[in-house]
């Protein structure tokens, strides 16, 4: 399905003063939609033909603030809220070192409008243009200035518009004719952009499905040389020493480190065979208060904030009712309250019944603090009116 | 390419400037003596504190004609270096203002009186170090064989030598230009622009170290030079549209600046605004992100209780302000938006100055109060600066009286008439 | 930014830009013919070729290096940052030039560019792909790159924004992007004069498809001219970024010899110097092979040469500042680590790069020099070994001797480390043989801009601007 119609009048200039003069003529012979086809932007034509200055700049204000917002907003949620972590001592909202990435997501968001936005307001790509059926106009690109009116301007009239370009000089006058075809798309095209479009779901909805459901199996690594690397794990044979162990024994007359035992009150909680009955390092505030804090780390998960025995782990442990559980004492049981500060810093090193040994985690002098802690958290559960200040008495409710 | 432009009728008219400056000059002369007078007086009066205040405030004031000088002497070279045609009709603006160095020169004499006086009054290692840090007295010692009195004089007498002459040299070429039409004296200044620069950019960097950055003796950054240089460019930028402006209220050189060339200054001035904000916050960001005590302290003395306004000033009132307000092109063609900005830029430009010399006075790292002392900005300042710059604009005014204000006959002086920006 | 610029040529007035007797339609040929040509030059063939064998190493060692991991290459302790990062900062600052040509130069009216400055954003962006490759390689699990982006993960973790190394990725490929951008929107037109030139069904095709149907219609001009200066605006800027984002991969830390304040604006004047190298080295056979002598002129050469002696200056400023700071800092270790750099172990390394950097381009104060191809060819490849040992002696000379004398250590690369360098250059040559064969090499639109007969009654100042942007306020005049 094919006709034709005029698109306009399309003539040529050699010069650049021809095209601009011409551009002048018509403008003020009043035509509006017309335009001039140059090999290159000429000086002074956009005044001669009345161009309007384009709005483009306003666009690429606007797009590169976004930008910059965004990078604020982005290096503020990531790293000061929804992922906080210090690194090199610096503040998590540390502006100086933000800088960078504002500066550069303004100009890229800036860049990006400007090529864009450019495009955009030219309607561009358009691959057709009823001009390319024209084999003089290939010189448009390479060394003759064009001028065309088009046939829908209300002013056309073909024959004036000639005699007008006539009188300018123009080197070629000529009314094209552009044909028009059908311009929908094949049926096999269509078919191939709805599957393409379709296909081009897929992935999204494989990420929605993983979101909303669980998988039992662990992902699939593709390159696994992290999850299995070739190492020597404790306690694991080898063949590389005589004694066919992976591990090393400490060379004789040597101490590991942290392994020396200065002091044997201090280190194990005996003395002569006997638990320490005192501490045996100096006790003072500060001490009492590393002791909370790492009595709440380490031991309320079992034994709970109260040291009733009612920590998280226990209550889960009923709950599933776990045939392995033994439930953890409670530290104010009279057999508890009883021991000296030397078994209490035992067990917390050896470990009793289910309870590990916690000598691996706990540096000795906070196991002791821990000790002075439970002594202290063991004394407000039996306490009396009496052992308060006179001076806070009237506090307590 | 090699479109050749006549020079229009009229375009050489106003440009002698004759008695119409000699006003000027002595009222300025006048202000200027005043202005030091009263500020000499206060500091006199007001005992070895206040006496201090004035040496550092007259080393700011210094400092702040001092770098316009400069941005003139590279401005002219530089825009020999590329053989712009379009800065030609402001070019002897420049010209002018590079030929005060003499009086710059005679302007630092005062200043042997802190130097020489033996208590480091204003550079702390030229006085005796009793007492203090014995860190800090080891890192003197150790700076010892640069940072003493007569090598610094002695530095100091060869840089003014690089600027006299360069400044000399260049102005004695484009006033012989002006009685010829062979274009020889300005093919030399062509030939020798770029050597110039050369000379001047050692003389330029280390005359930042040794007047400013050794301020504060243990303090040292690679880039302050740089920093320096900036600021100089924009302090000669903006003092180039107020003068030009000046002139043509005067109905000097009205044919000949128009919007294009002012609109070409004002792409400098916005131009060396980045420029500047890039060059300070990279020492910033460098410093604040390595964290080490001997670097820190540079910003830390700024950012005491009395210095922190200040600072936080430096950053929106010498970079985001004058960025955002000379972002479009309209400010910069527009007559008033850019004398606004000219105004301004040059007035950050002394507020720079006095950020860079001022907390010194007070440091903490210099064995000053902990929280910087309070803000010693007052009357002083304003006195001093009006004074020193009274003297400097007399002086100026005086030559401009003496010679054209236009390179009347440069080879390019009709393209630089007929320029348009793009 | 703000000087029409003549020509530092005496006497006073500048040479034609084009010269012989071109009109538009001869130098639209010109162009046209280097990719219309059915067979290019033999010359073509043979660097292919090589290129081609380099390209295949580097596919070979990158292979290893991944299957096998980082230790293929000679980066060990304390030398943790070898060639790989040489390399990366090497080709980063190539790529300077191109951008710089493009937009600095276009600020500064610098009407000279248009005959080079498609080339050498070609050349831009073909090195800044080398130049990324090589962290990215770098990373050891290279699958896992796209942890880099602030892309939401399985891990619930985000990238650090703190860290000067995720400034790079922003920097580096905001620069890549904003260089093919603006590479690809200035060859649109020079595009739809090929396609309107093609004899060819595919050739109409091809370039058909990408010239997006440009008519040259004015109105189009009018915001391709506005669009071109916005990009050159921003790209300026850009182009001070991101080698002072690579800069501070070094100057955040407090290693001696890294940590110093001049580190950005040194970093980007030695860029700019090794990309202008790198365009001369590039633009001298290639204007010998393909006729193209009377648009990339011998003037050309000589304004690239003494960009290259200005900038060469300007880092040669840099290192004699660092030197002095070093000791007036009264910092042993920074003292240490400038005495170690210029006579320890590589003192060799540093004597080639202040002599290639700073020696070599004293030669183009000399006009004889700047106009004798030979010379200027050798003294811009030496500018290039010269930038690579600049790197070269801030990587591995500062590290080598870290502050624990017992790990000090003597950095050797591997044959892997020297193969894919190598082979980094065969991805240029490839990408940059292929750009000279099938795209236009010189920007013919801007080209007539700048000729004498686009200027209407050649009279006005048109002259003086014509590739810039027009159809704006219409000049007024001061009283």
């Amino acid at each position: 399905m094919t006709s034709s119609r005029v698109y306009g009048v399309l003539a040529s200039f050699t010069s650049v003063e021809g095209i601009i003069e011409a551009a002048k003529a018509v403008k003020e012979a009043g035509l509006t939609k017309w335009d001039c086809h140059t090999p290159f932007p000429v000086h002074g034509l956009d005044k001669a033909m009345g161009v309007k200055m384009t709005k483009l700049p306003w666009i690429v204000l606007g797009c590169g603030l976004s930008g910059l917002a965004l990078a604020i907003w982005l290096q503020w949620w990531t790293n000061a809220v929804d992922y906080p972590f210090i690194i090199s001592g610096k503040p998590l909202w540390s502006i100086p070192a933000n800088v960078p990435i504002m500066f550069e997501l303004t100009v890229l968001f800036s860049a990006l409008s400007t090529f864009f936005g450019m495009w955009m307001l030219n309607r561009l790509p358009r691959w057709y243009h009823p001009l390319f059926s024209v084999p003089s106009f290939r010189r448009a690109t390479s060394d003759r200035f064009f001028i065309v009116v088009e046939a829908d301007d209300p002013a056309y009239q073909a024959p004036e518009i000639k005699a007008l370009f006539e009188a300018q000089g123009a080197a070629t006058v000529e009314v094209v004719e552009e044909t028009i075809t059908n311009t929908d798309w094949p049926p096999k095209i269509k078919f191939a952009a709805w599957a393409a479009a379709g296909l081009l779901m897929l992935p999204p909805a494989f990420v929605v499905k993983a979101k909303f459901s669980t998988s039992e199996t662990p992902r699939l690594h593709l390159v696994p040389d992290m999850d299995h690397q070739p190492k020597f794990k404790a306690q694991a044979a080898s063949s590389l020493f005589a004694d066919g162990r992976a591990m090393r024994m400490p060379i004789d007359g040597t101490v590991a480190r942290g392994e020396l035992v200065a002091n044997e009150a201090l280190h194990t909680g005996f003395l002569g065979g006997e638990y320490v009955t005192e501490f045996p390092l100096p006790v003072d505030e500060f001490l009492m208060e590393r002791g909370r804090e790492r009595f709440n780390i380490y031991c309320t998960a079992c034994h709970g904030v109260s040291g009733l025995g009612d920590g998280m782990v226990n209550k889960r442990a009923q709950e599933i009712v776990s045939p392995l559980w033994v439930p953890p004492l409670s530290l104010h049981a009279e057999t508890v309250i009883s021991q000296p500060p030397g078994q209490l810093f035992q067990t917390i090193s050896k470990g009793v019944r289910n309870m590990p040994g916690y000598a691996q985690q706990i540096p000795v002098r906070d196991r002791w603090a821990i000790v002075l802690y439970l002594k202290a958290l063991q004394r407000s559960q039996s306490g009396s009116l009496d052992d308060v200040p006179l001076q806070l008495r009237n506090t307590i409710r | 390419m090699t479109s050749v432009h006549s020079i229009p009728t009229g375009a050489l008219e106003g440009v002698h400037a004759g008695e119409k400056l000699s006003g000027l000059a002595r009222i300025s002369l006048l202000i200027g003596m005043a202005g030091l007078a009263l500020g000499a007086w206060l500091g006199w009066s007001g005992g070895e504190a206040e006496m201090r205040h004035f040496w550092f405030s007259y080393l700011v004031a210094f400092a702040f004609l001092l770098t316009i000088g400069m941005g003139a002497l590279f401005f002219t070279m530089l825009q020999h270096a590329v053989g712009a045609y379009w800065s030609v009709v402001i070019r002897r603006i420049a010209e002018l203002t590079m030929a005060n160095f003499p009086l710059l020169a005679l302007l630092f004499l005062p200043l042997l009186i802190p130097l020489l006086d033996g208590h480091g009054t204003l550079w702390p290692w030229a006085g005796h170090h009793e007492g203090g840090d014995p860190g800090h007295a080891a890192l003197l010692a150790h700076k010892e064989p640069f940072l003493n009195v007569p090598f610094f004089l002695l530095r100091i007498a060869v840089y003014f030598g690089v600027w006299i002459s360069l400044a000399r040299w260049f102005l004695r070429r484009s006033l012989e230009q002006d009685l010829t039409s062979s274009p020889t004296p300005t093919v030399r200044s062509r030939k020798w622009s770029s050597p110039g620069i050369i000379v001047f950019a050692l003389a330029l960097s280390f005359g930042a170290f040794d007047l400013l950055m050794s301020l504060n003796p243990a303090w040292f950054s690679t880039i302050f030079g740089v920093y320096i240089f900036a600021g100089s460019f924009i302090g000669n930028c903006a003092w180039m549209i107020l003068c030009a402006r000046w002139l043509q209220n005067r109905n000097l050189l009205t044919n000949q600046i128009n919007v294009e060339h002012y609109h070409d200054m004002g792409k400098f001035l916005f131009g060396f605004v980045f420029f500047w904000g890039y060059i300070g916050f990279s020492q910033f960001m460098l410093i604040w992100y390595a964290n080490l005590p001997e670097e820190t302290m540079w910003y830390k003395d700024r950012i005491t209780p009395a210095w922190e306004s200040w600072s936080w000033f430096m950053v929106f009132g010498h970079f985001v302000i004058p960025f955002a307000g000379l972002l479009s092109r309209h400010v910069k063609r527009s007559r008033f938006g850019l004398l606004f900005f000219a105004c301004y830029a040059l007035f950050m430009h002394w507020v720079d100055m006095y950020w860079v010399v001022m907390p010194n006075m007070n440091a903490p790292s210099l064995g000053g109060p902990a929280d910087g002392g309070s803000n010693p900005f007052g009357l002083m300042d304003v006195a001093v600066t009006v004074g020193l710059v009274g003297i400097f604009v007399s002086c100026f005014a005086r030559r401009a009286a003496k010679h054209p204000l236009l390179p009347v006959k440069d080879p390019l002086l009709a393209d630089s008439l007929a320029f348009e920006n793009a | 930014m703000a000087d029409g610029v003549a020509a530092v040529d005496d006497p006073i007035r500048k040479p034609p830009l084009v010269q012989g007797e071109n009109d538009f339609a001869s130098v639209t040929d010109i162009v046209c013919q280097v990719s219309e040509t059915p067979k290019p030059p033999k010359a073509w063939y043979v660097t292919f070729a090589a290129a081609l064998g380099l390209l295949g190493a580097l596919g070979a060692s990158i292979v290893y290096l991944i299957s096998t991991g980082v230790g293929v290459w000679g980066n060990n302790q304390p030398v943790a940052w070898g060639w790989p990062i040489v390399n990366f900062v090497f080709w980063v600052g190539i790529g300077h030039a191109g951008t710089l040509i493009s937009a600095v130069l276009f600020l500064f009216r610098q009407t000279w560019r248009t005959a080079i400055n498609r080339f050498s954003e070609a050349m831009t962006i073909f090195a800044v792909i080398c130049a990324g490759m090589f962290p990215a390689i770098h990373v050891g699990r290279i699958w896992v790159i796209y942890w880099v982006f602030p892309i939401p993960n399985q891990m619930e973790m985000w990238p650090n924004f703190r860290s000067p190394l995720l400034w790079d990725v922003f920097a580096v490929g905001t620069y890549f992007t904003v260089s093919l951008l603006f590479w690809y929107m200035g060859m649109v037109p020079d595009l739809a004069t090929l396609r309107d030139r093609a004899t060819s069904r595919v050739r109409r095709m091809m370039y058909g498809v990408f010239s997006l149907g440009w008519t040259g219609s004015n109105r189009h001009w009018h915001r391709y001219e506005r669009a071109y200066l916005l990009l050159a605006a921003l790209a300026t800027p850009l182009v001070l970024s991101v080698h002072s984002v690579v800069s501070f991969d070094f100057a955040v830390s407090q290693l001696p010899g890294w940590h110093t304040t001049i580190f950005p604006p040194y970093f980007v004047a030695g860029a700019i110097f090794s990309g202008f190298a790198m365009v001369l080295s590039l633009a001298i056979p290639a204007r010998e092979l393909w006729g193209l002598k009377d648009l990339i002129t011998t003037r050309h050469i000589e304004l690239m040469c003494k960009v290259i002696l200005a900038t060469g200056m300007m880092v040669g400023y840099a290192y004699s500042t660092e030197f002095f700071v070093a000791w007036y800092s009264g910092n042993r270790y920074e003292g240490f680590a400038f005495i170690n750099r210029a006579f320890g172990p590589y003192w060799w390394a540093y004597t080639l790069m202040v002599s290639c950097n700073v020696l070599v381009p004293q030669i183009f104060w000399f006009k004889k020099m700047r106009t004798n191809m030979w010379v200027v060819f050798i003294a811009a490849a030496l500018v290039n070994v010269g930038m690579w040992f600049e790197r070269f002696v801030i990587v591995v000379s500062s590290l080598n001797r870290d502050f624990l004398p017992s790990s000090w250590h003597y950095f050797t690369p591997t044959a892997i480390d020297l193969l894919t360098f190598l082979g980094s250059f065969g991805l240029f040559l490839t990408l940059f043989l292929l750009f000279c064969r099938y795209l236009p090499q010189v920007a013919i639109a801007e080209i007539k801009g700048v000729m004498p007969q686009a200027h209407a009654g050649h009279g006005g100042s048109a002259a003086t601007a014509s590739d810039s942007p027009s159809g704006q306020v219409p000049p007024e005049g001061v009283k």
